[in-house]
Order: structure tokens, then sequence, then C-alpha cells
């Protein structure tokens, strides 16, 4: 008994120190990973992660604001993420331990280095686009065939929206996700900070504000998959969600998601590593474990969110890589933006003209 | 003894089915076939099943258990003693912000609440290396402050009601205070003590904002658990766990009730054939 | 009746353990009784807020924490840099005023309904013979382990356009087309007395549970209709109770975020959700603290007035 005690104890003694080493604080949006990619990563590596989820931005933003969040890898979204370096909250990765960062699409990443100068900080997780969700029958009921679902006319023109209005119409409770589109609509540059066009933006939302049931940032997807609204500004793999959803059900309810023409944002969801992680190692292997094709192909199997790792498309479900909404031809790439980051002053008055729009205070 | 008007009954009647049409609406949903909460797609127990092999629910409803009874423990103890000691010391030098102090969190945000008590626990970190990082024992705390706030407010309320005679006289009998307050006003005033408790346990139980500032890596609470997954609508297998606390819960309270019943009869049995 | 005894150790035990030793330091029992709050809160509460007081007055920035320090010092000078801008802002902007008064308003209205219908309940309980008086009290809260965010689903699957309610409604022909009532203020007041009725109903309990029989006895006796025994003896001697329910009600409603949020519509301004919007889609923590401060003098000082004043007039 006491030999077997001190066993233990002895055991304890070397295998802390080195417990200590082999752990990883993973923050992550929630459903946001293959079911067996952390087991996968544990048996690779004998690193134990902890693994937690935040569900949106701004949360995991105040967190790391705050300070010594202990986290050692978060997935920010690109233009989160832009702030963020500049307030100093991410180390350096040191590349020579992430060779994988070679598998990632050099397009994709330059497009991404809009946010993190060289990609200094940061690599591609998944990524995808603000568009519209609708339900296909509906819609048509409503407006016919020749219904502009490649448009933003579909919904901010006013004589849309009236006649979608009572089957319910939301939007994204966020000004910076929505906006640029509208400037694209109306033919503005979708970047643009001048106060004029963030007006004229605003003024083409508040001409739809009767006809929008509400607006939210995760509600649509049950409520689209539920035939609840007919018509959503969402983020594509929530919109991929609901048709999941409903088609699950079985209840009838058909949906579509549409890129429009016009352009929209595109954004990307980060891996980066706070400065004052305890575990920066463990992060960076993390990231090179997730980079391989057939693990990233396996997350995108599971989200539907597209990735940035052109060897994995072979192994992503057809379905996937061959729906034009998920991975748009390159066309359709051509038009998509970036998010654009605002100084403290526009971001205010974006923020404080959504109320108006949103409140009619 | 007054006549009672069917009146009352009605309208506890009433109220009753207003608490509980939510309650059996997500009982009847966690028998659901379909992973839409809202829609009826067949009778089916398969949410219990997934509950039962899903470790992060379990392990968060773990968490909570333990945070909400420590939480409401202490917090009885410290609202309860603010309380007596705000409505029986009369004046003494800290009583105006004693009086700010056990009011205050009732209105804070909790934005505001899990941010203020987040950046004390960074900055205590610095300073005395404790809390060592963020988890149960913080959350454990945030709570109890909050929680405190309203047991002091329900204890107060049933200390003013009270007649103090009581304790009175027996002060004037030469009890110590201590003596006084456990066997004179703490039984008096227990009701307020089981209702501060419930309700310091239930808002702690529900929480989601302030735990989610002072909480750290891998301490998830069930509202963390349940909110983090609302993007894509509420699942089944949350309404199962609902509905398993409700059954061990409405057990428990049938199994005491019968006790005392039993109990109670037994005496009464007692007293007759004495 | 039972015997009255507390719970745990027994006093003398208690007092041997604890207090005692203090004693010897030279610090009373009373002095330690009144400390062991006061310095929990002081700790927990206070510095926390004076944080927040502190923010309030800064200026925001691009950092880490996102405000600039309130002053430098450069070894021999203090500077101190006060920013009160963030409190005219909230003064210029009616955005502001509105919310604060519409949140209060909306308050007060779900506290009033909540008492309505918790008074009757909470006497009907506290009337009760036990056990079923403890067993109706339990009912009471049950509701409310389970999950705010599940009872909020559910009232909105009985509220929506397609839910229960109007269902209901449309089958027996009392409408035709189905009320819009989801996303609505109706909405938000259900919410908000719905989820704090056991705060309005626990604190009326324990207050109800220790009437003296014997007033209302001799009220009936002396000739009172049931009614004017309610408002002459029943309603007055309960009014603490009555009191306290209605502060755990009106004034963490008037913060409340995460009703309006699920349950109202996009013209519920509500306060905290416009203290959210500062706080994580402007990242403006100065003007999202400056929200609180201004929503916690607003409250919390008349009330503290108010408590003074009782006081002094109950030790005079």
């Amino acid at each position: 008994m006491t030999r077997l005690l001190s066993l233990t104890l002895v055991s304890v003694a070397l295998a802390s120190p080195v417990a200590a080493q082999q752990t990883l604080n993973i923050y992550n949006w929630s459903d946001y990973i293959a079911e067996d990619t952390i087991t996968k990563f544990e048996e690779a590596t004998g690193i134990k992660v902890v693994y937690d989820v935040y569900d949106s931005n701004e949360v995991l933003e105040a967190k790391l604001l705050a300070g010594s969040s202990g986290y050692d890898l978060v997935v920010p979204t690109s233009n989160f993420l832009q702030r963020q370096v500049k307030a100093g909250i991410y180390m350096p990765l040191d590349k020579a331990k992430i060779p994988n960062l070679g598998n990632l699409d050099p397009g994709l990443m330059k497009s991404a280095a809009a946010y993190d100068a060289g990609n200094a900080h940061s690599a591609i997780y998944l990524w995808g686009t603000t568009g519209i969700g609708y339900n296909i029958d509906k819609v048509a009921e409503r407006l016919g065939d020749a219904a502009p679902t490649d448009s933003w006319s579909l919904v901010l023109d006013p004589a849309n929206a009236a006649k979608l209005a009572d089957c319910g119409i939301s939007i994204l409770d966020s000004a910076v996700e929505v906006m640029p589109g509208v400037l694209a609509w109306l033919g503005l540059p979708p970047d643009s900070t001048d106060p004029d066009d963030i007006e004229k933006a605003m003024a083409a939302l508040t001409a739809i504000r009767p006809y929008v049931r509400y607006f939210h940032s995760s509600q649509y997807i049950t409520d689209l998959a539920n035939g609840e609204v007919c018509l959503s500004i969402g983020w594509s793999g929530d919109v991929f969600i609901a048709m999941d959803r409903a088609a699950e059900a079985g209840n009838g309810v058909n949906i579509g998601y549409t890129i429009p023409s016009e352009g929209t944002l595109q954004w990307f969801d980060m891996m980066a590593i706070p400065a004052d992680a305890p575990h920066p190692d463990a992060a960076h292997a993390f990231i090179n474990f997730v980079l391989q094709p057939e693990i990233i192909a396996d997350i995108t199997n599971y989200v539907f969110y597209p990735n940035a790792v052109p060897a994995s498309k072979e192994m992503i479900d057809p379905e996937i890589t061959g729906d034009p909404a998920i991975y748009p031809p390159q066309e359709v790439l051509d038009k998509l933006f970036p998010a654009t980051v605002y100084d403290a002053r526009t971001d205010r008055l974006i923020n404080r003209l959504w109320t108006q729009v949103r409140t009619g205070q | 003894m007054m006549r009672r008007s069917p009146f009352l009954p009605l309208i506890c009647i009433a109220g009753f089915v207003f608490l509980y049409a939510p309650i059996v609406s997500l009982v009847v949903f966690s028998f659901n076939e379909s992973k839409l909460v809202t829609v009826w797609g067949g009778f089916s127990t398969k949410w219990y099943g997934a509950l039962f092999r899903d470790p992060q629910i379990l392990g968060a409803a773990w968490v909570s258990l333990q945070v909400a009874a420590i939480a409401a423990t202490v917090a009885v103890i410290l609202g309860t003693l603010a309380a007596y000691v705000l409505m029986r010391f009369g004046r003494f030098r800290s009583r105006a912000l004693l009086t700010g102090m056990v009011t205050a969190p009732l209105v804070m945000p909790e934005v505001i609440t899990g941010l203020s008590l987040l950046l004390l626990f960074v900055a205590m970190e610095q300073i005395f290396g404790w809390p060592a990082g963020r988890g149960m024992t913080t959350i454990i705390i945030a709570h109890t402050t909050f929680a405190m706030a309203y047991v002091a407010v329900v204890v107060q309320s049933r200390l003013t009601g009270m007649d103090q005679s009581v304790e009175e006289a027996a002060m004037d009998l030469g009890a110590r205070p201590v003596r006084v307050f456990f066997d004179i006003t703490l039984p008096i005033i227990s009701p307020a003590l089981v209702a501060g408790w419930l309700l310091a346990f239930t808002l702690s139980l529900d929480d989601l904002v302030v735990a989610s500032f002072v909480t750290g890596p891998g301490a998830s609470t069930l509202p963390m658990v349940i909110f983090s997954k609302v993007r894509m609508g509420v699942s089944p297998d949350i309404n199962a766990l609902a509905t398993i606390i409700i059954a061990i819960v409405g057990l428990g309270v049938g199994l005491a009730m019968w006790v005392m019943v039993r109990g109670r009869n037994r005496d009464k049995a007692v007293q007759r054939t004495e | 009746m039972p015997r009255a005894q507390a719970p745990g150790m027994s006093a003398p035990a208690l007092w041997r353990w604890t207090a005692a030793p203090l004693a010897r330091l030279g610090l009373s029992g009373r002095t330690l009784v009144i400390l062991v709050p006061v310095i929990w809160l002081l700790v927990f509460f206070l510095i926390p807020f004076l944080v927040v007081a502190k923010i309030s007055l800064s200026e925001p920035m691009i950092a880490q924490p996102p405000y600039a320090p309130l002053g430098t010092w450069d070894g021999l000078r203090l500077t101190l840099d006060l920013n009160f801008g963030n409190y005219a802002f909230l003064l210029d902007d009616p955005l502001y005023l509105n919310a604060y008064v519409f949140s209060i308003q909306t308050a007060f209205v779900s506290a009033a309904l909540a008492l309505l219908i918790g008074y009757p309940m909470a006497w009907y309980i506290a009337r009760s013979p036990e056990p079923r008086r403890t067993l109706l009290l339990l009912l009471v809260i049950l509701p409310f382990w389970t999950s705010f965010l599940l009872r909020v689903y559910a009232w909105q699957g009985f509220l929506r356009s397609n839910g229960v309610i109007n269902n209901f409604l449309i089958a027996t022909g009392i409408i035709d087309t189905p009320l819009v009532m989801l996303q609505t203020n109706f909405a938000v007041y259900l919410g908000i007395v719905y989820t704090y009725l056991p705060f309005m109903i626990l604190p009326l309990y324990a207050t109800l549970v220790k009437l003296d029989d014997s007033l209302l006895e001799a009220s009936a006796d002396l000739g009172a209709r049931p009614v004017a025994t309610f408002f002459h003896v029943t309603l007055p001697l309960s009014m603490p109770g009555v009191i306290a329910g209605f502060m755990l009600v009106f004034v963490p409603a008037i913060g409340e975020f995460v009703i309006p949020e699920l349950l109202g519509g996009p013209n519920t301004l509500m306060i905290g959700k416009v203290l959210w919007g500062e706080f994580f889609s402007n990242r403006d923590w100065p003007v999202a603290s400056a929200v609180a401060i201004v929503m916690l003098v607003v409250v919390v000082v008349p009330f503290m007035l108010l408590r003074n004043a009782q006081a002094r007039a109950e030790a005079e």
C-alpha cells in the first residue's frame, strides 16, 4: 500500500512539470470544428486540450482586452483581429514552427493580409461571406419568377421588401456587416468612410425598415428553418445550417443562399496566439496540425465553411466544393471585398445611425 | 379562522399555469424526434441518450450546481449579516457606505459587474498572485457578491416586519447578543433565509453574462454552454437536461413531503394512544 | 409550533471558535459582525466600482485595456487627465435619456404587474398549512432551475405567429389573422414579469408567513369585511415585503438586456441594450461605464436617501 502510494507520488511529481507544459487552452466559435479534430490532435501530440467556445467576436474581444485571458489560441474574425493586432494583443507567429503555413492559398492569404500586415500574427482557419438567405418558395410566391435573387435588390428595393414583409425579413444586427453591401448596391465604394455615403446607406436601410421584422445575428438560423422568416441578411455558413435543419425536420422549407452580384463582404476567421498565452508552443503545434489538408478537410465537411488549403479540396464532399455559394467561382470571388476597419469616430457614427435605423430614434 | 373566498385559489392556479406553461412545453419537446425545438416530429427519447453522451453539457451542469450551491450559501450568510447589522446595530461609522454597497449590485448592469470584477481579478492576480487564473472560485465570488444584495433585501424586509420586543426581552434577561441572534432572531427570520437562499441559488444558476466575464479556461457554466449553442437554435438535449432536473427536484420534494406527512401522522397516533 | 433551533453549530460553540479569539485581539463581536460584510463588499464591489468610475473618466483608445490612463506620474509631478466628456456626451444625445426613461417605465410597469400576480399567490401560499406551504413555495421556484434560455425559447414558441396561442385563437374563431406578439413590447413585459415573478413572491411570502393571525381574526371579529381587513390590516403589515419585492423586480429590470434582446422588437430601446452596444459594438468602455454610473446614481441615491431618512425616523 505505502509503496503503491509513493509510486503514485513519484509519478505525479515526474508527470507534473511535463503536464504543465502539455496543455493547450483553445477558445473557438461554438460548433466550429470537426467532432474528432481535438482527439486526433491529442493523440498525435500528447498535448491535453481544454476547449472552450464563444458565440460572438465581441465577447472574445472584451476578454482579450481585459488581459491575461489564459487562452493560448483564439479565432477572431479578420476585422476584429486587425484592431486587436493594433492593440498589441497577439504575439507574432514563429513561422519556423508552422511549416504547414505553406499549404495556405497565397491569394486568400493576400486578402487576409489586408487585416494583418504580412500575415505576421495569424493564419486563416475558415472563411465565408455575408449574403442573403431566403425561403425559395415563399419568395417566388410573392415576387414571381422574376425575383432578383442574385441581387441586393431582393431586399433593399422597398417594393420587394414590402411584398416580403408579411412572411418576415431579418437583418444581422451589426452595422459594419450590413453597410458595405448596401453601399455596393448603391454603386458607392463599399469601403467608403465618407459620412455622406454612410448616411445614404442608412437612408436606404431606413426605407425598408418598416418591412423588417427584427435585427438579430443568430435568431434567423432557426427562424429560416422553421419558416418563421423568409429572408435574412446573414452569414453563409449559418444559412447552410438553416438549410440542413429544414431538410432534417422535413417541414417542406427550401432555403437558398445568394452572394449578390453587386458584391459582398468576404471575411476570414483567423487563428492567432495572445501575447500572454501560457502555452505558445502548443498553440503553434495546433495551428500546424490544423493546416494539414486532411484535418482541415474534415472541419469543412463538418461546418460547411470553406477553408484556405487548396490541397484539402479533393478530400471534401463534392456537394460542398461544387456549391458556388460555398466555394464561389473566380468571377464571384473577384467581386468580394474585405470588411472595412473604421476609425473610432466613424465607428461611433455608424453605430449611432444604426441605432436610429433600428429604433427610429 | 377567516373565511376563504374561492377567488384566491383561482388566482393562485392561474399563476401556476403561467409559471408552468413554458415548462410543460419544454418537457414535451424533450421527447421530440425533430432537432427543431418548435416543430413536433414524433416521440423519441434519443435526446436523453445524446445528453448522457455529451460530457460538455454534463460537466457544465455539475460546475453550475456546485457554484450555485456554494454561492447561495455564502450569500445567505453575508447578506443576513449585512441586513442584521443595518437593522439592529443602530448607528455605526460605515453605515451609509454599507447601505449603498448592499443595494448597488442590484442595479449594476451585468456587463459592468462582470467587467469590473474581471479587471479586479486580473489586477489581484498580478499583485497578490491570487486568484491564480480564473475559474470556479472567481465565479463563486462574483455570484456571491450580487446574490447577497438580493438576500439582504429579503432579510431586511423580514426584520422590519418582526416584533422586536422578544429580542429585547431576551437581552434584558441577560442573554448574550450572539445567543439572542441564534436562538430567537434566526428562527423568526428563517423563512426569509430560505427565500433568500432559493433566490440566490436561482440567480447563480441562471447567470450568463457575469460568469462569462469572470471565468477562465476549462470552467464553463451551463448557461454558457447553452448560449454558445444558441446560434444553432436550442438543441433538445438541453430540454432533456431541464426535464431531468425538474424530475429529480420534484421527486426529492415529493419524498420530503411524504416523510413529513408520515412523521406528523405518527406523532398524532402517538398522542392519541397516550 | 416546531421547536425553535438554530441550524448547524450551537451558538456558544460558534462563539468559542470564531469570535472569542478575535475578541482577544481587541475587536469586539459587534465590530466583527459589521466588518465581515463591509470588507467583502469593499473588496468585491466598491473597488471594482471605483475602477468603473475611473474608466468612465478616461479616453477610449485602441490598446489593452482599451482606454487611456487617467494621469501620468513623471517621478515628481502627477498630471491628472480627467475626461468628463463621456457624461456630457450622454446628455447631448437624446437617445440615452429616452432609453433611461423607457427602461424605468418598462421596469415599473413590469414590477406593478408582478405585484398584482405575485401578491395573491404569496398570500395563498403563506396561508396554506404545512406541508402544502413548502410544496407550493418550491413549485414557485422550480421552473427557474431549468434554464433561462429554454424558458425564453418556450415563450417564443407560444408567441410566434404560428405558435400555440395564435393557433388556438384562430381555431376557436376569435381571430382570423395571427396576432404579432413576438418582438413587441408586450413580449418584453411578459418576459420580465415571468422571469422576475419569484423575486416578488418570495419576499412577500417571507413577510406574510409570519403575519400574526390574531390581528386578522380580531379584525374579522369586529365585523370588518375581508376586503377592509385586507386594506387596513394585511396590506400595511406586509408593506416591508411589498417594498422588498417591488425593489427586487423593479431595480434589476431597469438594466435588463437579455429579455428585450430575445423577445423585444427593434423599437424596444432599453438602457441595458444601449450599454451593451456601447461596450461591444462601439468598444467604448468609457461611455459604457458612464452609462452604468449614471444609472446607479439615478436609482441608488434616491433609495439611499430614503433608507437613511427611514433609519433616522426610527432612531428618533
